[in-house]
C-alpha cells in the first residue's frame, strides 16, 4: 500500500475505527472520496476480513450504517480491560414496552401502559436513560402535548438491525390459531352465568 | 462471611431477571431499575432457604432481616399487581368495556407480548459488541467555539484593516498625479512600453507608475495590452 494512495478498503477502515457510532453509506462516501460500486466493494471485503469466525472485530451493517465493534466472543477480556459491567439485562416490561414503541410508535406514555394495562412511566425513564428509547415528536393534540417515544439508533445497534424494518411484522407474530383460542377462553369467562352455553 | 450490621450483606441470589448480591436487588428494585412484578418471589424465599446455614451464627438475625424485606416486597409487589387498592381508580373507559373490546386489547397485548420475547432474543444474541471507544470531538463553530480559530478567521476577514508595514520602501518622493502626467505625455507619441517607461525608475516608482496606469485605463485614457501573463506590457493611447 502506498502511503498517498491508499486503497478503499483501508480508507473505509480508517474511517469507521475512529467511530464510535454506525456510519452511513453517505456519509462514509463523503469521508473517503469513493463512489458507491468503490464503496460496495470496498465493504464486502471488510466484510470477509472482519467476519466473526476471523477476527476480534467484527463489521456490522446497524441502525442504517456500518460499525466496527469487537467480537462478542471477546467481550469477557474487553469488559475485564476496561473494569466495566455489561449493562443489567432488560425485564420482560422493558421488552415490552420497547416492543410498542417500535411496533406502536411513536406513542405515548398513556399508550404505552393502556397496551399493557399497567404505569409503565418507569420502565420508561430507565429505557430513556438508557437510550433505547427517546421523545422523538409532541402530540400536539392530545391535552398537555405529551412526548411521542420511539426507538433509537442505540435500540436499532442493540437488536442488531438496519432498521426498523428488520423486525418481522406483529401480525406474524402470533398465530391465529392461537388468537383464537384466546377469544375462546375470553368469550367463555365473560358469557353470562345464567345465559346458558356460548355459541 | 457477613458484615456488622448487614446480615445479609453476604446472600446472593439467581434470577432470571437478576443475579447479584440480594440487598442491591431491593436497591434496584427501590430505584425503579427492575420492576418489582418481574421479580419471582417464592423463588426468592427457596433461594435464601437453600442457602441457609442449619446452625448458623446468627440466623434469628438473618432469618428476622430477610422475613422483614421479602415481606415489603409481597407488599410491594401486590400494591403494583392491584392499584385499585389504593383508591386511585382506574379509567372509567376500563370499566366499559365489551368482551370484543376486551378481545381485541388482549389480542393486542398478546401480540406485543411475543415481540418482546423476540426482542429479548434479539438483545440476547446481539450483547457483547463494544464499539470503538474513540470519541469525536465536538465540531468547531458548531459544538464548540474556539477562540484562536475565531480570531484567525476574523484577522482574515478584515485583514484589508490591518495597514500592511512601509518601513521597507523608504520615502515617496512622487505623486500618482505626476506620474499620470508623465504617461500621458508619453502617450502623445503613440503606444510605449511599461518597461521603457520604468526603465530608469527605482521599484517604489516603478509601482507607483503601474497603479497610475491602471487608474489612467479606468478612466478611459488609455488601454493595457499584454498578449500573454506576465509577457510584456505596452501602453496604448486610445483612439
Amino acid at each position: 500500500m502506498s502511503e498517498r494512495n491508499p486503497r478503499p478498503e483501508h480508507l473505509i477502515e480508517a474511517v469507521l475505527l475512529v467511530s464510535a457510532s454506525p456510519i452511513s453509506s453517505p456519509d462514509l462516501s463523503s469521508a473517503t472520496g469513493l463512489s458507491k460500486d468503490e464503496m460496495e466493494t470496498a465493504l464486502g471485503t471488510l466484510a470477509q476480513r472482519y467476519a466473526p469466525e476471523t477476527s476480534g472485530i467484527v463489521l456490522r451493517n446497524v441502525a442504517g450504517g456500518y460499525l466496527l465493534s469487537t467480537n462478542p466472543s471477546c467481550s469477557r477480556a474487553v469488559e475485564r480491560f476496561r473494569e466495566e459491567a455489561r449493562p443489567a439485562p432488560l425485564s420482560n416490561a422493558a421488552h415490552e414496552v420497547l416492543a410498542c414503541a417500535l411496533y406502536l410508535g411513536p406513542l405515548t406514555r398513556g399508550a404505552v401502559s393502556r397496551v399493557r394495562g399497567v404505569n409503565s412511566d418507569a420502565v420508561v425513564r430507565t429505557l430513556l436513560e438508557r437510550n433505547l428509547l427517546a421523545e422523538v415528536a409532541t402530540d400536539h393534540e392530545a391535552p398537555g402535548s405529551p412526548a411521542l417515544l420511539g426507538v433509537t439508533d442505540e435500540f436499532l445497534a442493540a437488536t442488531g438491525a438496519s432498521s426498523t424494518d428488520d423486525f418481522p411484522p406483529l401480525g406474524s407474530l402470533v398465530s391465529p390459531e392461537e388468537l383464537s383460542r384466546v377469544h375462546e377462553r375470553l368469550t367463555s369467562t365473560t358469557a353470562p352465568q345464567d345465559g346458558g352455553e356460548t355459541p | 462471611m457477613t458484615f456488622e450490621g448487614r446480615s445479609l450483606a453476604d446472600f446472593t441470589v439467581e434470577l432470571d431477571v437478576y443475579s447479584g448480591p440480594y440487598e442491591w436487588l431491593l436497591a434496584l428494585i427501590l430505584k425503579d431499575e427492575l420492576e418489582i412484578f418481574e421479580i419471582p418471589l417464592r423463588e426468592l424465599v427457596e433461594s435464601y432457604v437453600g442457602a441457609r446455614e442449619q446452625n448458623g451464627a446468627n440466623n434469628l438475625e438473618r432469618d428476622t432481616d430477610f422475613a422483614g424485606s421479602a415481606s415489603a416486597l409481597v407488599l410491594l409487589k401486590s400494591r403494583t399487581l392491584s392499584p385499585a387498592i389504593d383508591g386511585e381508580g382506574e379509567d372509567p373507559e376500563d370499566e366499559a368495556l365489551s368482551p370484543e373490546e376486551l378481545a381485541e386489547r388482549l389480542t393486542e397485548y398478546l401480540k406485543i407480548r411475543r415481540a418482546a420475547e423476540r426482542l429479548r432474543e434479539r438483545f440476547a444474541s446481539n450483547a457483547g459488541h463494544h464499539p470503538s471507544a474513540h470519541t469525536v470531538p465536538p465540531r468547531p463553530g458548531r459544538l464548540q467555539v474556539r477562540a484562536d480559530r475565531v480570531t484567525l478567521t476574523a484577522r482574515r476577514t478584515f485583514s484589508r484593516l490591518i495597514e500592511p508595514p512601509l518601513r521597507h520602501l523608504g520615502p515617496i518622493t512622487v505623486t500618482l498625479q505626476d506620474l499620470a502626467t508623465m504617461i500621458r505625455t508619453a502617450l502623445a507619441g503613440g503606444p510605449v512600453s511599461y518597461e521603457i517607461l520604468t526603465r530608469d525608475m527605482d521599484r517604489l516608482n516603478r509601482a507607483v507608475t503601474f497603479a497610475a496606469a491602471l487608474s489612467l485605463a479606468q478612466e478611459g485614457g488609455l488601454t493595457l495590452a499584454q498578449t500573454e501573463p506576465l509577457g510584456p506590457l505596452t501602453l496604448e493611447p486610445k483612439a
